[in-house]
């Protein structure tokens, strides 16, 4: 229980924590993203979820917690490929960035803790970890990702994606629930 | 003969009175039933149209009495609403609606 609330706790701090090392040490303000890196980072922190999922898929035999996984893996692909299909349309590539990269370092430290979780303990760690990363990404989109992009569609495609993580949110604490009342 | 053609005239007036059933849509986007309750007639058409951009289907509650197959982004599925019902999307659970028969 120790060991799933800090890794929960972690997660909770990744993407404040990659925008706090992306920003110059005397600058007190979010980092600077062009729409390309907005784009990019955005693409990044579905495939992340997608990479969480898959390995829930691979070490779960809960119902709910499989199911939830294969909500994710479908709905984040939905996602992506939104992001493709603008990105296309735009004319833009998405761009590497600092933000991107941390965001990359964390989830491979994040999927090495959950995979060396045993059998019984590896549901509560996941669930817990999806709660965590998606309170994380919406306080994400809103204050920095939306702010930060200046193309109107890009910016509405991040607007339309909050109801969809909300929704994820909310699932992941009601399958959270359901587990502690085990 | 008269008589005749007055109950034709009456049956047919009364039957025109009767409740024609109506079509009604429910719009699933933003992760929402909309609207989230829906009062029908009893043999009234719902049609689920499915306007946002991942997979929802519409499933009945209580028993999985009925359920649409899953409907991707721009399909549609309708059924007669014979009886009232709560309804969820069974791939986001907390996604829940009503069908309210008058």
């Amino acid at each position: 229980m120790k060991l799933t609330k800090t890794l929960a706790q972690k997660t909770l701090g990744l993407l404040v924590l990659a925008i706090i090392i992306s920003v110059p040490a005397a600058a007190q303000e979010m980092p600077k993203l062009t729409d390309a890196e907005v784009a990019h980072v955005a693409v990044v922190a579905n495939k992340i979820d997608i990479g969480y999922a898959e390995i829930a898929k691979e070490m779960s035999t809960n119902e709910d917690v499989l199911n939830f996984a294969e909500t994710m893996i479908n709905d984040h692909n939905a996602i992506i490929a939104q992001a493709a299909a603008l990105a296309k349309k735009l004319g833009v590539t998405p761009m590497d960035n600092p933000v991107s990269q941390q965001l990359l370092t964390n989830a491979e430290t994040t999927k090495e803790t959950l995979r060396s979780k045993s059998a019984e303990a590896f549901d509560q760690a996941y669930i817990d970890n999806e709660v965590a990363y998606h309170k994380a990404v919406i306080n994400a989109v809103e204050g920095l990702l939306i702010p930060e992009t200046e193309n109107a569609e890009l910016k509405q495609l991040l607007q339309n994606v909050l109801p969809a993580l909300r929704t994820h949110l909310e699932h992941a604490q009601m399958v959270q629930k359901q587990l502690q009342s085990k | 003969m008269k008589k005749l053609s007055y109950l034709f005239f009456l049956t047919i007036l009364l039957t025109n009175c009767a409740h024609t059933p109506e079509v009604h849509t429910v719009e699933i986007a933003q992760m929402k039933f909309n609207p989230p309750v829906l009062y029908v007639n009893k043999g009234d058409t719902v049609v689920f149209i499915n306007n946002g951009f991942v997979d929802h289907d519409v499933t009945e509650s209580e028993n999985h009495k009925w359920a649409s197959p899953v409907l991707s982004a721009g399909e549609s599925w309708s059924m007669v609403a014979t009886e009232s019902s709560d309804y969820y999307c069974s791939i986001h659970v907390v996604m829940k609606g009503k069908i309210v028969v008058k």
